[in-house]
């Protein structure tokens, strides 16, 4: 680039003329490093970012150590069960406060020169300590804004967002659907499972939500479970979703504003679904359109910018923490109603090991996809990413199914095999690249 | 080395050499029928799932129609992550029988895997738990579980790259 993409004018790398049927996008948005210090400024440590999930630090003294942008975090359970988010770092000489990704200590003393703070980030020991050492001034900062919603976590560096509630606006409904499954709430399951894709993080935000590949890539998933069913094997997970994979079911897709977006497609087996069990109680606390969502709706949901929450025959929390244009690094958990029978846990389990996994039959194919994107997208001979399938079949704001569930899309269509959700995704993220103080 | 020891230790290399060298359905005749197939994931950094079936695993197959699955796909050439087809080379080490019982052996061995692919190549490595069982004779493979070394995955992974 002459002169460097950032210097030139960050509004050409989106050609957005909808009303003559063209949005593209310059495929240097996915590998120009210049554009990613930008993205990791300007987005990753300015907005709501996600951290964690609440089951994953539930006694006093929990803590989950993870990144917003660059800068490493941890988040703390204090004593009357609030959370704090401390920047993961001594205040005297910098080092990494928890010797685990996760782990328990009411108390974190510094493995380099034993410098100890209490939970709620007051320094309370400086070894040998010097006198008239102000102990206050070295206590842990707190980053600037950290909530939870309905027991999903996010923080901001930034002063200057707005609420979260505000934030996640119209996805909203879609995380209800999700934590109503169990009056108890959700639980992350135990283990997990992180891998390195060489690759852009908005190729997997695109990816997440993306109906359009299923019938290609994931064909030989369909096709093996296929071959597996026709044999009579693996009893407990019974039929999966070969309608859902190979076409011709419902869909439907939603820019849901502030570059969230998200997708479904009906089930053709809703029954073999782990939450199929829960039906009783669910008709009794919720509305019948709740109900018929949960039960029969395959739902993709991307928040904008680091995590998508999906929920299909398994249930996942997929987490990004973009670490270059060329690579971010993903860590996919399993999230489920708590107090489900052991039984829908472990189909719930197997499914998710089928096809959700780098060592699955499913995501390792997406991974593939993804990466060869990336490397194609090096070619400058071809500058442009076009997303204009569905342009002729706007819907703006809600449509019918919307509208009884009650939340207001940017614009949907009714076919997740659209490319219009895109358009939201890439105005928001170039709003904030510039800049735009109103996002 | 024992009769049993240098048995055992030969069904292991053979089972890495029909896997390096993709002689699929060899290498699924060495499981019984009801094998079970169990690579846990990581719960932190240094401990692994215990329970297979109510934790999360990279793979649990829970008989050999679960290995046909992966060889099915990977046969099918429509996999993306499968083609082109990774070349890996597998040297086992460690041969060890830990328990010899009137019914099953149990016998663990490390590997050192080397891949090379798309991303250039890479070594990894494997801890092995194996039971076997007699079958018409044969020693076969009725579980084994891998904990595989690597934590943060770098590209897909297959029943070949563990």
């Amino acid at each position: 680039m002459d002169g460097g993409i950032i210097e030139n004018d960050l509004s050409a790398l989106v050609d957005d003329r909808v009303d003559d049927g063209m949005f593209r996008v310059d495929r240097a948005v996915y590998n120009d490093e210049q554009i990613f210090e930008r993205e990791v400024s300007a987005i990753f440590e300015r907005c709501w970012f996600f951290l964690c999930h609440e089951s994953q630090i539930s006694n006093y003294g929990d803590y989950f150590w993870t990144e917003i942008g660059r800068q490493p975090v941890f988040v703390h359970r204090q004593e009357d069960g609030s959370l704090k988010c401390f920047i993961n770092a001594c205040s005297h000489r910098a080092a990494i406060l928890t010797p685990f990704k996760q782990g328990n200590a009411k108390t974190l003393t510094c493995r380099f020169h034993g410098w100890s703070y209490r939970c709620d980030g007051a320094c309370i020991g400086v070894k040998n300590e010097e006198e008239g050492t102000d102990r206050n001034k070295f206590n842990l900062r707190e980053i600037a804004n950290l909530a939870s919603y309905k027991g999903f976590v996010f923080g901001s560096l930034s002063e200057d967002v707005s609420s979260l509630d505000e934030w996640l606006g119209a996805a909203r409904p879609w995380i209800d659907l999700m934590v109503a499954q169990s009056p108890d709430g959700l639980e992350v399951v135990a283990g997990n499972s992180t891998y390195k894709t060489d690759g852009n993080w908005k190729l997997q935000a695109e990816n997440s939500v993306d109906g359009y590949h299923v019938s290609t890539v994931h064909r030989v998933f369909a096709h093996t479970i296929a071959a597996r069913e026709s044999k009579g094997e693996y009893t407990g997970i019974k039929k999966t979703e070969a309608g859902r994979i190979g076409g011709g079911v419902p869909t439907a897709s939603y820019d849901l504003g502030n570059g969230h977006m998200a997708i479904w497609a009906q089930h053709t087996t809703p029954e073999v679904r782990p939450i199929w069990e829960a039906k009783d109680r669910l008709e009794k606390e919720l509305s019948p359109k709740q109900v018929e969502w949960i039960l029969t709706k395959g739902r993709n949901l991307y928040l904008f910018p680091n995590v998508m929450l999906m929920d299909n025959p398994s249930t996942q929390i997929r987490v990004m923490k973009p670490r270059s244009a060329d690579r971010v690094d993903i860590t996919v958990y399993c999230i489920a109603p708590k107090g489900e029978s052991k039984r829908a846990r472990a189909g719930r389990l197997r499914k998710f090991e089928d096809f959700y996994l780098t060592a699955g039959m499913a995501t390792s194919d997406d991974i593939a996809a993804l990466e060869d994107s990336h490397e194609g997208s090096m070619a400058r001979g071809a500058q442009w990413c076009e997303f204009n399938r569905g342009i002729g079949s706007i819907v703006e704001g809600a449509d019918e199914e919307a509208k009884e569930l009650g939340f207001e899309p940017q614009v949907c269509t009714n076919n997740w095999d659209h490319e219009v959700i895109y358009h939201g995704f890439y105005r928001h993220w170039l709003k904030m690249i510039s800049g735009d103080r109103s996002v | 080395m024992s009769d049993l020891r240098e048995e055992v230790t030969d069904l292991i290399y053979n089972e890495a050499t029909l896997l390096d060298r993709r002689e699929w359905d060899a290498w699924i005749a060495l499981y019984t029928e009801d094998a079970v197939y169990w690579v846990p994931s990581w719960v932190n950094e240094e401990e692994t799932t215990e329970d297979p079936e109510l934790q999360l695993n990279l793979i649990y197959l829970r008989n050999r129609g679960g290995l046909e699955d992966r060889v099915f796909r990977i046969e099918s050439r429509d996999s993306y992550a499968s083609v082109p087809l990774d070349r890996t080379v597998h040297v086992i080490g460690n041969v060890l029988v830990q328990k010899e019982g009137a019914e099953e052996v149990e016998a663990t061995a490390n590997c050192i895997i080397h891949t090379y692919g798309k991303k250039g190549g890479l070594t990894r490595a494997s801890l092995y738990d194996f039971v076997f069982r007699r079958v018409n004779g044969d020693l076969k493979i009725a579980r084994k579980k891998i904990t595989f070394i690597d934590d943060r995955l770098e590209g897909p992974i297959d029943v070949y790259h563990l």
